[in-house]
């Protein structure tokens, strides 16, 4: 059998590497991010075999793609649009837009560990 | 070991993130960020890196003029990354003075293998990048050997050509001119005749060809 991931796992669906390296320096000691690329047609098939805790992806396909998979599994899934710098975040099964500064690492980590948080309140 | 000092001018905190976490989890290399031009400039005087990876749209006035302003002035190596790596934008980073060009989709294991490459003296470029690089450049020697050619033409000749280029028919160019159509035939028949050109609509192609240019052209004009 294998191991359970000492932390929560956050698969990162991305056409920019650079966005997993950012995500994984700010999510440090809190979750195991993983990277993937985007584009690759099975997006919410694959998130349904890897059941992440949380999901980045940066664009709006993927993040059409992953928000099946998010709402099924109570899962938290931030878009972060790199060309126009925003995040929103599918909360309660709606898109939010958290629209007070930047798509900083710093605000990815807050989302991604809030939703991680409420996820095991929750079950 | 000497590190080799990267400063990473970008306005985007999550590049700037990524970068520094990458680069950070190797031994050879050491991290700055900027965020603007004078954020860059001043790095550049205060620490001297060897490389600066500089954001197509740093601000205020975007990667290039960046470049083109700092390059004469340091010896660190630029290289300019952005999200559109379009033939004019790679060839206006090189002609400012970049060293190469990199797309922001690079792979992490790409990105270091090139930050290595320059302090060998590479120049990074992918290979679909250089491809859009020898067709802009192909693009400028093509644009000059058509702008060689309208040397022949008058200043009025090549002002009904440009009309021409634009669509307008020869009763507009005689109104716009101030000339009778007859007068515009007559210099349509000359152009076609100096240029060695079939037809009206290989007129206008060649104008456009020659004179409507890229950012790339402008800034060598302007230069």
């Amino acid at each position: 059998m294998a191991a359970e991931p000492a932390f929560p796992l956050v698969a990162v669906v991305s056409s920019y590497p650079l966005l997993a390296e950012a995500v994984e320096g700010a999510l440090e000691g809190i979750a195991e991010v993983r990277a993937f690329p985007a584009g690759q047609g099975d997006t919410a098939d694959f998130l349904r075999l890897l059941q992440p805790a949380a999901v980045v992806v940066d664009s709006a396909e993927e993040a059409e793609a992953a928000a099946e998979f998010a709402r099924e599994a109570r899962a938290t899934l931030v878009h972060v649009s790199l060309r126009e710098d925003r995040l929103r975040l599918l909360h309660a099964g709606r898109w939010q837009n958290l629209s007070d500064g930047s798509a900083s690492p710093e605000r990815i980590r807050s989302a991604v560990a809030a939703g991680i948080y409420l996820r095991g309140v929750r079950t | 070991m000497r590190r080799t000092s990267i400063v990473v001018a970008d306005a985007g905190p999550i590049f700037r993130a990524g970068a520094r976490h990458l680069l950070g989890r190797e031994s050879d290399f050491e991290v700055f960020e900027a965020t603007t031009l004078p954020q860059l400039s001043q790095t550049l005087e205060e620490r001297a890196p060897d490389i600066a990876l500089v954001d197509l749209d740093l601000p205020p006035q975007g990667g290039v003029a960046a470049v083109a302003g700092l390059a004469p002035l340091h010896e660190t190596r630029m290289i300019v990354w952005g999200f559109d790596a379009t033939p004019d934008a790679v060839l206006a980073a090189v002609t400012a003075g970049a060293k190469g060009f990199l797309p922001k989709e690079i792979s992490p294991a790409g990105l270091i293998r090139s930050l290595r490459g320059v302090v060998r003296g590479e120049a990074p470029l992918s290979r679909s990048l250089a491809t859009l690089m020898v067709d802009a450049v192909q693009g400028l020697e093509e644009r000059d050997r058509a702008r060689e050619r309208a040397v022949t033409l008058s200043t009025r000749e090549r002002e009904v050509l440009a009309l021409v280029a634009r669509g307008a028919r020869n009763r507009e160019i005689a109104q716009a001119l101030s000339i009778s159509e007859f007068t515009v035939k007559r210099h349509m028949q000359n152009i076609l005749h100096k240029l060695d050109l079939p037809s009206r609509r290989a007129a206008g192609l060649f104008y456009r060809s020659a004179f409507e240019s890229s950012g790339v052209f402008e800034m060598e004009r302007t230069a």
